[in-house]
């Protein structure tokens, strides 16, 4: 009777006192799960041309370069029985996801933020979540997701380029470089090419028919094998072809942006 | 003398090598016979014309001691090597005496080799290069026979066999592994495995409607591929 009195008194009704609580309650939860993310970074350092490695397997992962002769890695984890190890070996890191207790399931997402010098050989694969690679200038870059998520290079000038996911998009934003080697592989979404539109390239592209927009890169010396079928796949040769574009999408399209 | 031995005779008598006796008993015998008579002269007459045309080649005096002078000379040479190298009875091989043995071609000789050489290597060659482009027609030209499908279909049908007994060992691992997968993870294979199985089939769908699509073989082969990696990557969780 005299707490129903009290409460009365000060002008709060139980019902907005037990609201205030469950809000109360449910943004400390919240906080502490936030809190219970781990944050892990590290820092090697290099010479001017390295080899970075990440193997992740779940969780997004965004490199990108920046102007010291060193790797940074940042990474958020959600799990705390998931480990990140990473070794440096010559001039290369490598990085592991695993799990403290057995194999790697129920890792978490992981989270990566690395920043790497401007002509670092990249190679990057995962399970799932999206890659973001950018501002790289070298012999070769990788992006390998083997289930879903989507694959973004950005500013990427290498020889060699790999990307390759089952499931989401590929965005490939760069230079083809001459004799270089660029290979693009997706089950089921859209692959888009932005690069100059002096580029040179012997292509060789595979798509559901009529999946194919080379836009502006599109010559008569083109031909297409398969044409009228499910799949096509379109041959021929940009300007004087001197690297080799290979692409093949299982479901979705191809297009082709002049920069 | 018969007309035989008479005819045996006949060159020596031409060449002026038989001796008092035997050339009385010849032409005795040439008086009576007109056949061996013929010869005589058909003989005679080509000599005569030899002579006249390449010079003369006068027979040896007393030809049968230098005949035997000859056979005496090579008989003591064959005797002094087989004392200096006994070979083992049966050992001897032909390779040895085949390389061992002096080579010495005259130009002509050297070029008819060369010729010979260069006809066999063509010969070779030609062979060699059809039997190529028909194994290549088999492969790659959609105008083939009946056996060319046929042995077209066997080859995917292989490939793919091989393949599918890899994934299913993989796809076994997955399965043993999957229980202790969370619900996102499970998902996540499942939708992303049905989107490879699409890729297959539909590949596969194609190729039974034309054995020689090129582009359906080439996208059958790289989603069993990476159906095969999806596999292997989830059976480590």
């Amino acid at each position: 009777m005299r707490n129903r009195f009290l409460l009365a008194r000060a002008g709060f009704s139980p019902a907005y006192i037990l609201t205030t609580l469950v809000v109360l309650a449910g943004l400390t939860i919240g906080s502490a799960s936030v809190f219970a993310q781990r944050q892990v970074s590290k820092r090697f350092a290099t010479g001017k041309k390295v080899r970075l490695v990440l193997k992740n397997i779940s969780g997004k992962v965004t490199v990108e370069s920046w102007g010291r002769d060193e790797i940074k890695i940042s990474a958020t984890l959600e799990s705390s029985s998931t480990t990140v190890l990473p070794k440096q070996y010559g001039e290369g890191v490598i990085v592991d996801v695993l799990s403290d207790n057995r194999g790697r399931s129920d890792v978490g997402n992981v989270n990566f933020k690395i920043q790497v010098p401007v002509n670092s050989i990249v190679d990057i694969t995962t399970i799932m979540g999206d890659i973001s690679i950018a501002n790289i200038r070298s012999d070769m870059v990788r992006a390998y997701v083997s289930s879903e998520g989507d694959i973004e290079l950005t500013s990427i000038n290498a020889k060699e380029v790999y990307a390759q996911n089952t499931s989401g998009n590929i965005f490939f934003d760069g230079e083809v470089m001459r004799g270089g080697k660029y290979q693009f592989q997706l089950g089921q979404g859209d692959i888009s090419i932005r690069i100059p539109a002096s580029s040179t390239f012997d292509l060789d592209a595979s798509a559901p028919d009529r999946k194919l927009a080379l836009g502006q890169f599109w010559n008569s010396s083109f031909r297409t094998v398969g044409e009228g079928r499910k799949y096509s796949k379109t041959i021929g040769d940009v300007n004087d072809g001197r690297a080799k574009v290979t692409i093949m999408n299982f479901h979705g399209g191809i297009t082709f942006i002049r920069r | 003398m018969n007309c035989e031995k008479c005819q045996e005779l006949i060159h020596d008598l031409v060449d002026g090598a038989l001796s008092r006796e035997d050339s009385a008993t010849l032409n005795a015998h040439l008086e009576s016979c007109l056949t061996c008579a013929d010869v005589r002269d058909d003989l005679q007459s080509i000599v005569s014309f030899c002579q006249q045309n390449r010079g003369q080649y006068v027979a040896p005096p007393n030809e049968r001691a230098l005949w035997l002078r000859i056979r005496n000379v090579i008989e003591a040479e064959q005797a002094a090597t087989s004392v200096a190298a006994p070979a083992p009875p049966g050992k001897r091989s032909v390779w040895p005496a085949f390389l061992g043995s002096s080579w010495e071609l005259s130009l002509p000789q050297l070029m008819a080799a060369v010729a010979a050489l260069v006809v066999v290597v063509s010969l070779a060659t030609v062979v060699g290069m059809r039997r190529f482009e028909a194994t290549n027609a088999i492969d790659n030209s959609p105008n083939t026979t009946a056996a060319g499908f046929a042995a077209t279909g066997t080859r995917v049908r292989d490939r793919i066999s091989q393949q599918e007994q890899a994934i299913s060992y993989w796809n076994q691992r997955v399965e043993l592994n999957k229980a202790r997968w969370n619900q996102r993870l499970r998902d996540t294979f499942d939708r992303n495995i049905q989107v490879i199985d699409q890729a297959v089939n539909d590949s596969l769908n194609e190729l039974n409607r034309n054995p020689h699509d090129e582009v359906s073989e080439e996208r059958l082969n790289a989603a069993l591929n990476e159906k095969l990696a999806l596999l292997k990557e989830f059976s480590e969780l």
